[in-house]
Order: C-alpha cells, then sequence, then structure tokens
C-alpha cells in the first residue's frame, strides 16, 4: 500500500516515480524481486490506477480532444479549432517517447536501476529543473510579450516535448519534470506546461498499462490480485489528488521547490550509497 | 504524397504484423502496437490528402 501510494504521488510529481520505487526499498531494506511476475503485476495495476486517475481528472478535456481529433479525420482537414490542435500537439508528442519507450527502454533502466545511478539522476534531475527556470525566464524577458497557450505552440514544439519524456526512461529522472521544462521553454506558461505533460502521460501510462492487464490473470498475477487491485485503487486516488493539487499549485508557483528536493535527497542518498553507509 | 503514405501505412503495418508473429526475434506486442498505431496515423495522413479542397473561410 505504501508503494501504491507512492507511485501515485511520485509519477505526477516532478520527482520520478521510478526512482523513488528504487531508493525506498533500497533506503529501508526492502527485499524486492523486480523481475518476479508478482511484482510486475502488482506494477501494472498502479499504473492503470494512475492512468484512469488523469482519465477521470480531465475527462471533459478528453472528451472535447477525441471529438475534435475524429471530426478532423471524418473531415478530412484541419480547422485548427483548440481541441484539434491539442490532440493533433499531444500525437506528435507521444510518437517520439512512444518509440524511445518501447525500444531502448528495459536495456536503460537494466543498466541504471540501482541506488547509487538513480541518487545521482535525481540531482540531475533538480539541476534540470533550476536550470529550465533560469533558461526560462532569459528566454522570456527577451521576448517582451506574454506567454504562448498551448494551441500557439508549434508541432516541433509539440514534438520537442515529447521527446523529452524519452530522458525518464533513465530512473531518477523525471518524465513530468523533464515535460514540463520543455514546455516552459516552448514560452508557456506553467501552468499549461503542466497541463500538456499530464495529458501526454496519460495515453502513454494507459496504453502500457493495458499491454500487460493480462499479467493479472496470470497463476502468478491472480495470486495477488486482490492486493493489486487494491494498490491500483489506492494509487488511482492518490494519483488524482495529485493532479488536483498540481495544477492548482502550478496557477501561481514554479518548479524550483521540487528542484530543491530533488537536489537535496539525491545528494544525501548518493553519499549515503557511495559510502556504504547503506548498503 | 499520397503514395508515400500507401507505401508507409502498408510497411508499418506489415512491420507490427512480424512483430506480433514473432519474426523480429520473438513476440514484441508492444512493438506491433506501436507500428499499427504509425499505420493509422499514415493512413489518416492519407485521408487528409483525399478529402477534397474547402475553400478558404
Amino acid at each position: 500500500m505504501f508503494l501504491a501510494a507512492l507511485q501515485g504521488v511520485s509519477e505526477l510529481f516532478p520527482i520520478s516515480s521510478l526512482g523513488h520505487t528504487v531508493l525506498i526499498p533500497a533506503l529501508l531494506h526492502w527485499k524486492i524481486a523486480r523481475e518476479s511476475p508478482q511484482f510486475l503485476s502488482f506494477v501494472v495495476a498502479l499504473h492503470l490506477g494512475t492512468a484512469l486517475a488523469l482519465v477521470v481528472f480531465y475527462r471533459t478535456t478528453w472528451k472535447g480532444i477525441i471529438t475534435a481529433f475524429v471530426r478532423s479525420v471524418v473531415r478530412g482537414r484541419f480547422d485548427g479549432t483548440s481541441d484539434e490542435k491539442t490532440a493533433w500537439l499531444l500525437i506528435a508528442g507521444t510518437i517520439p517517447v512512444a518509440l524511445l519507450g518501447v525500444y531502448f527502454e528495459s536495456t536503460v533502466r537494466s543498466l541504471f536501476a540501482s541506488p547509487l545511478p538513480v541518487s545521482l539522476f535525481l540531482v540531475a534531475n533538480g539541476a534540470i529543473m533550476f536550470l529550465g527556470e533560469r533558461l526560462r525566464r532569459a528566454q522570456h524577458a527577451g521576448r517582451g510579450k506574454g506567454y504562448r497557450v498551448l494551441e500557439e505552440i508549434s508541432w516541433l514544439d509539440g514534438a520537442l516535448i515529447g521527446l523529452s519524456q524519452g530522458l525518464a526512461l533513465l530512473p531518477g529522472i523525471s518524465r513530468s519534470g523533464t515535460s514540463i521544462v520543455a514546455g516552459l521553454l516552448a514560452d508557456l506558461d506553467h501552468e499549461s506546461a503542466a497541463r500538456f505533460s499530464f495529458l501526454l502521460a496519460t495515453p502513454v501510462i494507459l496504453a502500457a498499462s493495458v499491454v500487460e492487464v493480462p499479467l493479472l490473470f496470470t497463476p502468478s498475477g491472480s495470486a495477488i490480485l486482490t492486493e493489486a487491485l487494491a494498490g491500483g485503487a489506492l494509487s488511482g486516488i492518490v494519483a488524482y489528488a495529485s493532479v488536483a493539487f498540481l495544477t492548482k499549485y502550478f496557477e501561481s508557483n514554479d518548479l524550483r521547490p521540487f528542484g530543491w528536493y530533488c537536489l537535496v535527497v539525491g545528494a544525501v542518498c548518493a553519499v549515503l550509497f557511495a559510502t556504504k553507509v547503506i548498503a | 504524397m499520397k503514395i508515400l503514405a500507401i507505401v508507409l501505412a502498408v510497411a508499418f503495418f506489415t512491420v507490427a504484423v512480424l512483430y506480433w508473429v514473432g519474426l523480429f526475434g520473438g513476440v514484441h506486442v508492444k512493438h506491433g502496437i506501436l507500428f499499427a498505431g504509425l499505420g493509422v496515423l499514415a493512413l489518416i495522413w492519407l485521408r487528409f490528402q483525399s478529402a477534397a479542397p474547402t475553400r478558404a473561410r
């Protein structure tokens, strides 16, 4: 249940869910067989819970986006409405990260999913957020006009924001963190960048977990089905609360508190693991 | 460009099927879904090119 709540929070907060699921068990000396079918089934349920929470939270937005997309395909033309543009920006952003994820996810994660590299990547994640905020302020100061809204960014911007999520294949780097920073560098305000990041996350998390749902109904998955469903439900509830909090938070705040958190926690963990205080 | 869209659609769907039947070193469901998705996008691109042009608003 702790892991479920942790997943719900850290998947959406820009602090790296994968990094935390490596670091916290290592700090607490939990022995988790990450490759066991039971654990994988449990993780699938947690991701499914998170994805469904995002769908429910943005249900009205998704309804508009899907309707506009279908209408655009049926008509065979792009009319440039706000929902239509968002739909195509989401597609432009999802293709690069889907390609990266499918081809490199398991290789990259197996190389780096141990506590010391994860701690260092968490420090890097904090640095990315500070650097992103700084670059964005410098870049925007030169423009001398208001921030752009989502529909005003280009397809290339959309694709680059999607591509930035690829950095999160490295455990310790946050998917939402990198995509929010990329959104800020495309001159979006924090609220729009976070909204686009959460919308962008939904199809990827949902598709990745739906594909693995059959795992829940294998003999090893069925053995922990109750725990998996309870974990998925808790993860979903916590994720819903997290996205509600973050959308409100980013109306008037920036990424720096999360940057500080990642820098401090990452640095402390790096020292603990490098000096073998915690083996 | 219509020809390119058709060629891409056929190529993507073929690769998807090859992943699903396991011709690329085992069955890869996710890879297959990804390429099927790209195939659908190629068909949508074809649809956009085939639709009757409309007068500028």
